[in-house]
């Protein structure tokens, strides 16, 4: 009989329908059902959670390299904030006469 | 149903017997509070009491309906010899393979009853149970996780398992212990199939999966007519503890 | 097409340095980053490289806790059997779970630091790690666990809402998620003894009693007062706040909620110095306070000889659950 160990198992839980997975924590088991039992009553005895995913940890895959996610250059043209137009807007109706146009109503 | 139709000594002891077998058995779980194996186990089981108390409420709630009384009175205000809890739960707290054990046994007949009450003709109590039902599954869960990594665990969980088994067997089978003019109560449609049957459906329930891991089948019920009498000294001491407030100032609100 | 030079850098220049400790880079200039880091407000998380002082700091701060919740549980697990309402005994069974709960979240944190649960519950069992002042006390009535599920659970909620933006990340985390579920129990702790405060004569008495019990205990929880520059988990923003501005903010709160009941606080010298706004008080025992967290108090070996005891008794299904393989 081999021996299984206790490692941790990263707990994901949805919220409400919908909703995306969040991080909740961790819990100690030696195996999936375990883990599945303790996630549950960890992050969800209270109905906080409509969803749980439970992951061992040594298969997440992590990625927290600066060069790859914050490379230093400017890349404003990737984001809707690297357009600004007030000004040259403020410019075109006047010149065309033209009133701000009013926003939608909801 | 009509409220005329309705057998109401009967169901009154069905009531009571379910209900003080949610709340003794909340209560014993409840012991291994802060005590338990590890600590992810010490919040299951919490759990799992917690889940009891709540049906034991539910099911006192259900009994002062019927008979005009408080829920709290009900659980609390009577002598030992008063409860009609089965003898299964009289058995102290024990170790955690007692605590599996009774848990298995425990649940799996509970289970069989709650079948036979599902779509009864009281509503009341069919609406409950329909609930109840959803809400044993965990525990039937939990239940069987921990007999199946006992029973192969090795020999020191094995032979305690097997050690608690066979103290708690000859009483397994007083979940189903006779109440009371129960016929009364299948021929008004709240229960949908005699006590005896459901033993008989529980036993051949339970069978596959001690037979799979080679666990003794409870034996035959010892003075089943006193299944649920004779209470001893584990559930003289429960009662102490539990009354231990609320008799220090009766008639006080908490 | 938009000239490319005529959009306006929304973003300033990203600073390649943010951790720049987790570079393989001799050893005091790391700390100076890490340093750096910490002290402008940057957060830590369990990969991360961190000087020995912080993670030591942290480990010792974190395990502390995680104690404290173990411990918490036994003075109020005696009175689980005996709750006099179905209602009661359902709350205080899940405050009770809520707290092995938080132990748990809180080993889990300490694990991941480095240092195993078996171990740090050796060193808790030995004496070696200590656990907070309060939980070494007696429970002589229903009126203490009211007392404590409120005034103590308060206390220590003071203490926790300042650590929801410590530096060590995984900590705030758990803070948020424990702070969430204390306030629950404050409610019911508060419940228990406004129920009693306005019951009989003898439910009076005995919460007037258990008041005058735990205050002090109660003003020793935070801890004497020190210098904010010579606190090193305030320089590592492990902690946000000073002993003595946790204490003040307790009063501040629960002090006229305690008056509000007709209780009387058994310190003649508690008043609200109207100048200063902070609050006068008899200097709490700070001897009574080294001796109990030192196990020397009513209850600590019993409590310890208890969890051991219950640690022994059950080694043998630990051991059944790393025995039995599961693939997963």
């Amino acid at each position: 009989m081999t021996a299984a160990s206790l490692e941790p198992w990263e707990v994901f839980r949805q919220e409400k329908e919908g909703a995306p997975m969040q991080h909740g924590g961790s819990v100690m088991a030696p195996d999936a059902e375990l883990a599945t039992h303790y996630a549950r009553e960890l992050f969800g005895r209270r109905q906080e959670s409509v969803r749980l995913w439970v992951v061992r940890r040594a298969d997440i895959v992590d990625l927290a390299d600066p060069d790859l996610l914050q490379p230093p250059l400017d890349r404003s043209f990737k984001k809707p904030g690297g357009y600004v137009m007030r000004d040259k807007l403020a410019a075109a109706r006047e010149a065309s006469g033209q009133a701000k146009p009013r926003a939608r109503s909801r | 149903m009509t409220v005329a139709a309705l057998p109401v000594a009967a169901l009154g002891e069905l009531l009571r017997s379910m209900a003080d077998d949610e709340f003794v058995i909340g209560f014993s779980d409840s012991e291994w509070t802060g005590i338990a194996p590890i600590l992810e186990e010490d919040v299951a089981m919490s759990s799992l009491a917690q889940d009891e108390l709540g049906h034991a409420a539910a099911l006192y709630g259900l009994l002062g309906d019927l008979t005009g009384t408080d829920p709290d009175a009900l659980a609390y205000d009577r002598e030992p010899d008063a409860y009609r809890h089965c003898r299964l739960l009289d058995h102290g707290r024990g170790d955690w393979a007692m605590a599996i054990a009774r848990r298995f046994l425990y649940d799996t007949a509970d289970s069989a009853r709650l079948d036979a009450l599902v779509g009864g003709s009281w509503a009341p109590l069919a609406d409950l149970v329909g609930k109840l039902v959803r809400e044993e599954r965990y525990h039937e869960m939990h239940a069987t996780v921990w007999l199946d990594r006992l029973a192969r665990g090795g020999n020191e969980p094995r032979s305690r398992l097997i050690d608690a088994l066979t103290t708690l067997g000859p009483d397994a089978g007083t979940v189903f212990a006779p109440l009371p003019d129960e016929r009364a109560l299948v021929e008004a449609g709240i229960l949908a199939t005699s006590l005896p049957e459901l033993e008989a459906r529980w036993r051949a329930a339970v069978e596959p999966t001690l037979a799979a891991l080679d666990l003794p089948m409870p034996p035959p019920v010892r003075e089943p007519e006193r299944g649920r009498a004779d209470h001893g000294e584990p559930f003289r001491w429960l009662w102490t503890e539990f009354n231990t407030v609320r008799r220090a100032e009766p008639g006080a609100t908490w | 097409m938009t000239d490319p030079l005529a959009l306006e850098p929304i973003l300033g220049p990203h600073e390649r340095g943010r951790t720049a400790f987790n570079d393989d880079l001799p050893h005091d200039e790391r700390f100076a980053l890490f340093e750096a880091h910490v002290t402008a407000g940057g957060k830590v998380e369990a990969t991360d490289w961190m000087p020995d002082e912080y993670r030591t700091a942290v480990l010792r701060f974190v395990e502390m806790h995680a104690n404290s919740e173990l411990m918490g549980v036994l003075p109020e697990r005696e009175w689980l059997m005996r709750a006099p309402t179905l209602r009661r005994k359902l709350a205080l069974t899940a405050k009770v779970q809520d707290e092995v709960g938080h132990a748990q979240l809180l080993y889990r944190v300490a694990e991941d630091l480095g240092k195993p649960r078996e171990a740090m519950f050796d060193d808790l069992l030995a004496g070696r790690t200590k656990f907070h002042n309060v939980f070494h006390y007696p429970t002589v009535g229903w009126a203490d666990v009211g007392m404590i599920a409120w005034l103590v659970d308060a206390a220590a909620i003071v203490a926790q809402q300042a650590l929801r933006d410590s530096s060590y990340a995984p900590y705030a985390r758990t803070m948020r998620k424990i702070c969430w579920e204390e306030s629950v129990h404050i409610m019911h702790g508060r419940d228990v003894v406004v129920t009693m405060a306005t019951g009989s004569s003898a439910q009076r008495a005995a919460i007037q009693d258990a008041l005058e019990r735990w205050w002090g205990p109660l003003m020793q929880m935070h801890g004497p007062r020190s210098p904010r520059e010579k606190d090193r988990d305030l320089y590592w923003r492990i902690k946000a706040k000073t002993s003595e501005e946790l204490r003040q903010e307790f009063l501040t709160i629960y002090v006229p909620r305690i008056r509000e009941l007709g209780l009387v606080i058994p310190d003649p010298d508690l008043a609200l110095d109207d100048a200063t706004r902070e609050w006068r008080y008899a200097e709490p025992d700070w001897d009574e306070l080294r001796r109990v967290v030192t196990n020397h108090g009513p209850m600590s070996e019993a409590r310890l000889a208890f969890r051991r005891h219950a640690r022994d008794e059950t080694s043998w299904v630990r051991d059944t659950i790393l025995a039995s393989p599961r693939a997963a």
